[in-house]
């Protein structure tokens, strides 16, 4: 049983369709990157997992505990990192997560301890500072920490890289695989490269449904290209081995950028056997011979078009 | 009730931390010394511009000037700066989000209601009895052999129909997206409030006699017992907007 279930899930504000029957199941322990362009509906379906938002119909389950709407119990199992997470400007991190603590009903002892590790954990431990004059990369932070607070079941992070900078998004990234094992974690996001680097589950939202969905390394395998990379001393003999006579068939496609060769099999029978023999038989020897690998960004691309 | 005082205390800080507190105080605080004192010096302002020629009859100041100064100053100022220091008390959190983080956190939207409901009155309660005491011991120091009828029970009366006040409010500001909605709404019921006392019928149950009739309760030229009416019917009011504030909270899209 996965830790969130969404089940036919339909919204719409005015004409607009937002989720159109969405479909998603959330295993524990995973980080599940949840993709989808601007405006694609993954805030809404966020809020609407929180109970701040009322679904037009579907159900959602956190924890096998069923959401309603307004007030819900599930949250004490969530912890919510926003986009862009707010908090009051005047008080300082430890008394901000004090407040967060004496609301989820921690002992006086549990604050302190917990607090203490989780600014030490994304490295808030001696800001004294008043909140209001933090940086967005500070105030991201704490907001992770005052996620983490309660040791969610859940954790859920609305674009939690989108507005940082590069050190940014690597420390907060780093924060929240540091966190994986302990939680599990939903996160949405339109950067793929953050997705390749921390996820292991993946789903891309587009017109309202899941359009692909699975571990990242399923899915890099069902698209996988009959396609292979080779790499040669020099170009002269990149040039060589793209004019071998066995190669001038319409079912292979070939392209050469200086000493680097990209063949595509659009033959089934075709494999990369069938290149090694090649080179083998005339006696070259790449430098690399790899398969092409899917990138995230090409499968991301063709999903939505 | 973890979240409900965890939350109250949030406020109590964040009055104390924005300087909301004290400008209420420190108003109300000034509005106490200076209500005798006007009384007490007016005479002798108007007085000291009297040229030869023109004789105006100053009648000698009472305790009940000094009062009078007190009611009309806590109603029309002390009012007026009690609603817009408080007009953004819902809609500050929700537009920027502040709000969202502790809900998330299992904080119950009813706890939030009462919460804040119970931090205003408590800022209004010691706003008006610091105003309170000030102007009575000045008042006693000033005219001690004045008499004085009602008194308590016609600054209870101010108080309760703060109370009110406030219910209004916080269901104008749940009501509404914007401090100015929540302002507007607000007024608006005030302006109602005050064109029903036009009928004379009205004016028994009518919330605003408690605030209108303070001076007549001093002088007993109005009984006790005729607001008694307007008493039962404005905490009902307040009961009611506050029960609507959190049935409307709970089901609010954020």
């Amino acid at each position: 049983m996965g830790v969130l279930e969404i089940n036919r899930l339909y919204k719409r504000f005015g004409h607009h369709e937002v989720l159109n029957g969405l479909d998603m199941n959330v295993p524990e322990h995973s980080i599940f990157g949840f993709v989808g362009q601007n405006g694609a509906g993954k805030t809404t379906t966020m809020k609407i997992i929180l109970g701040l938002l009322k679904p037009d119909s579907g159900s959602v389950t956190v924890c096998g505990e069923k959401v309603t709407y307004g007030e819900t119990k599930t949250n004490h199992n969530i912890g919510f990192l926003p986009d862009v997470p707010e908090f009051y400007g005047y008080m300082n991190p430890v008394e901000y997560l004090k407040l967060c603590g004496e609301i989820t009903g921690l002992t006086k002892k549990q604050i302190k301890r917990k607090s203490d590790e989780l600014l030490e954990l994304v490295g808030l431990k001696n800001e004294k500072k008043k909140i209001g004059g933090f940086s967005r990369g500070m105030k991201q932070r704490l907001g992770i920490a005052q996620a983490l607070l309660n040791e969610p079941k859940l954790l859920i992070c609305d674009e939690p890289t989108s507005a940082l900078d590069p050190i940014g998004r690597k420390e907060i990234l780093d924060i929240l695989f540091a966190a994986k094992g302990k939680t599990t974690i939903l996160f949405s996001t339109h950067i793929l490269s953050d997705v390749e680097r921390v996820c292991d589950h993946i789903a891309v939202l587009h017109g309202g449904k899941l359009v692909l969905s699975g571990t990242l390394s399923e899915i890099k395998e069902r698209h996988r290209y009959n396609g292979f990379v080779l790499e040669f001393e020099n170009e002269k003999t990149a040039s060589f081995f793209e004019n071998i006579g066995e190669l001038k068939r319409p079912s292979i496609s070939m392209s050469r950028s200086e000493n680097t060769v990209t063949v595509l099999l659009s033959d089934r029978g075709m494999n990369g056997q069938f290149l090694i023999d090649l080179l083998s038989q005339k006696r070259i020897v790449p430098l690399k011979f790899a398969a092409l690998e899917p990138t995230l960004e090409n499968l991301f691309m063709e999903v939505v078009r | 009730m973890n979240g409900y005082l965890a939350f109250l205390k949030k406020e109590i800080f964040e009055y104390t931390k924005t300087y909301k507190l004290m400008i209420m105080l420190v108003v109300f605080a000034i509005f106490g010394i200076t209500n005798p004192l006007m009384a007490k010096l007016m005479p002798e302002i108007l007085g000291s511009l009297m040229t030869d020629g023109i004789v105006i009859t100053i009648p000698e100041a009472t305790a009940c000037d000094a009062w009078t100064q007190f009611f009309k100053n806590a109603t029309q100022m002390g009012f007026i700066v009690m609603v817009i220091l408080s007009s953004s008390v819902l809609s500050s959190e929700l537009s920027k989000g502040t709000l969202i983080n502790l809900l998330t956190k299992g904080l119950s939207r009813t706890a939030v209601i009462l919460s804040k409901y119970t931090c205003m009155v408590l800022v209004w309660t010691a706003s008006i009895a610091l105003c309170f005491g000030l102007t009575y011991i000045y008042t006693v120091y000033l005219f001690p052999s004045d008499k004085i009828s009602n008194l308590l029970f016609s600054v209870f009366c101010l108080w309760l129909f703060g109370l009110f006040l406030l219910a209004v409010l916080l269901l104008s500001s749940v009501l509404s997206k914007s401090s100015y909605g929540c302002l507007l709404i607000t007024g608006a019921i005030v302006v109602a409030c005050m064109l029903v006392n036009t009928i004379p019928a009205a004016h028994r149950y009518n919330p605003i006699s408690l605030a209108a009739d303070n001076m007549g309760l001093l002088t007993s030229t109005i009984e006790a017992h005729s607001l008694y009416s307007a008493m039962l019917i404005s905490s009902l009011l307040s009961l009611l907007c506050m029960a609507l504030s959190v049935l409307i909270f709970r089901k609010k899209q954020l």
